[in-house]
């Protein structure tokens, strides 16, 4: 054994601990702005896109966490996220007034009767009825992909009188406007074209989702006393989503 | 080449990887560790970015929730504590075997995922990237550098062994038997 090298070695394991931890720490400090940037802007679009966004939220609005899904009404997994996650939350914290929850229309292309199905939420929720309706296109999901027939599971949530309000503001969106179509109204001409008065909200949501930027259903973003968290795609189960919530109401 | 500069690039080999899945695993473990909002460092913020990262691995749905919430609140420790093992040098054939084992554990998982159609976020550093073509071609090339490595670090030892034992015995040793 070569005593004479220990010194020598021990400056090598040094030098080296010293630039790994520089390079960490230098990649840590250029990641970190790169992350909030986004965030602070698209948190200033969503304040002013929610006051035009007629009621689609169920709770108190000065709950501590609020939190946006992102959904298209056609995709299973947010069916599933529907009814194993936020029908718990809405039952449990939602009411508590420790969750404000948003909903966000995010219909996906691929989906043929999501964007009518949406524009039907819509409807209900400027005569504040969207908790109804919402569970309803959740609940029966199943039934109405398969025939496109959205309108029978309305008026079975609603009140006759309630169900008729909601036929009126559905005037000119009886269409099924196939989300193929959608990239034109986006840029907006499709608005004025169909005539659907509804649509408006829809593409202020797909707005929304584009600076996020969410690309696909479900993804939740959650907001603790206006601290934006990154947004978190996929179906998440109760207990976790809970553990969450928790975690920011003890902080 | 020479056996000294095959021996010296062999070397540089090492240290480079060694030191490349060091930061890597520091990095991941600090990305899942650090404040996910706006706000300083604490015990409520790591153990909400925990939580955060619970959702991540619930997202791949393959665990219960009591298995999702041990491995979430479990992992970025381990990739802390193998960062640390990778940056000392120490028994380097086990912690590169170690890092292979995890990668491939994590590169599966991901193909698994990805060949379901699910779509969500990788969770490997942090929040925000989506678990896609990039990722699995840059695991996938993590894991092929990753098995390099310990393959090396395990020839470097075989052949340090293989000269020692072939290597004339010291002139302090030889000289009794020679006198026999």
């Amino acid at each position: 054994m070569n005593r004479g090298n220990y010194p020598s070695s021990r400056w090598r394991v040094l030098s080296q601990i010293i630039v790994v931890l520089a390079a960490v720490a230098l990649t840590c400090a250029v990641g970190t702005p790169a992350q909030t940037k986004p965030r602070a802007q698209s948190s200033s679009t969503a304040n002013s896109d929610e006051i035009a966004t007629p009621g689609k939220s169920i709770g108190n609005r000065a709950a501590p966490i609020t939190m946006e899904v992102f959904s298209d009404y056609q995709c299973p997994s947010c069916g599933n996220f529907y009814e194993s996650t936020l029908k718990y939350m809405i039952t449990d914290y939602v009411a508590a007034g420790k969750v404000y929850f948003i909903h966000r229309d995010f219909p996906l292309p691929m989906h043929p009767y999501s964007h009518q199905a949406a524009r039907w939420s819509n409807a209900a929720a400027k005569i504040g009825k969207f908790q109804e309706v919402d569970a309803a296109l959740f609940d029966n999901q199943a039934a109405w992909s398969a025939d496109g027939n959205i309108e029978k599971f309305v008026a079975a949530a609603l009140k006759p009188a309630d169900f008729k309000r909601v036929q009126r503001l559905m005037v000119g969106c009886e269409s099924n406007t196939s989300a193929a179509v959608k990239p034109a109204s986006l840029s907006g001409k499709g608005q004025a074209d169909r005539g659907c008065a509804l649509d408006i909200y829809i593409e202020q949501d797909q707005a929304l989702a584009k600076l996020l930027p969410v690309t696909q259903t479900p993804t939740s973003v959650i907001t603790y006393k206006g601290q934006r968290y990154p947004a978190m795609p996929g179906f998440v189960t109760w207990p976790i989503l809970k553990s969450f919530l928790d975690s920011l109401l003890s902080q | 080449m020479t056996k000294e500069a095959r021996e010296n690039s062999r070397r540089i080999f090492l240290l480079v990887g060694r030191l490349a899945f060091a930061a890597t695993f520091l990095f991941a473990a600090y990305a899942k560790l650090k404040p996910q909002a706006a706000m300083p460092w604490s015990v409520a913020s790591v153990k909400t970015s925990l939580s955060m990262f619970a959702m991540q691995v619930d997202s791949y749905q393959l665990l219960p929730p009591q298995a999702v919430s041990a491995a979430a609140h479990w992992l970025p420790f381990i990739e802390l504590g193998l960062g640390l093992w990778l940056l000392s040098g120490l028994w380097l054939r086990y912690s590169s075997l170690f890092t292979t084992l995890l990668l491939g554990g994590f590169f599966a998982l991901m193909v698994r995922t990805y060949a379901s159609g699910l779509e969500i976020n990788c969770g490997c550093f942090g929040p925000g990237e989506k678990l896609g073509v990039k990722s699995l071609i840059r695991d996938g090339s993590l894991l092929g550098f990753s098995l390099a490595v310990t393959v090396c670090a395990f020839l470097s030892k075989r052949k340090h062994r293989d000269e020692v034992i072939s290597a004339p015995a010291s002139p302090a040793i030889s000289s009794p038997q020679s006198a026999n």
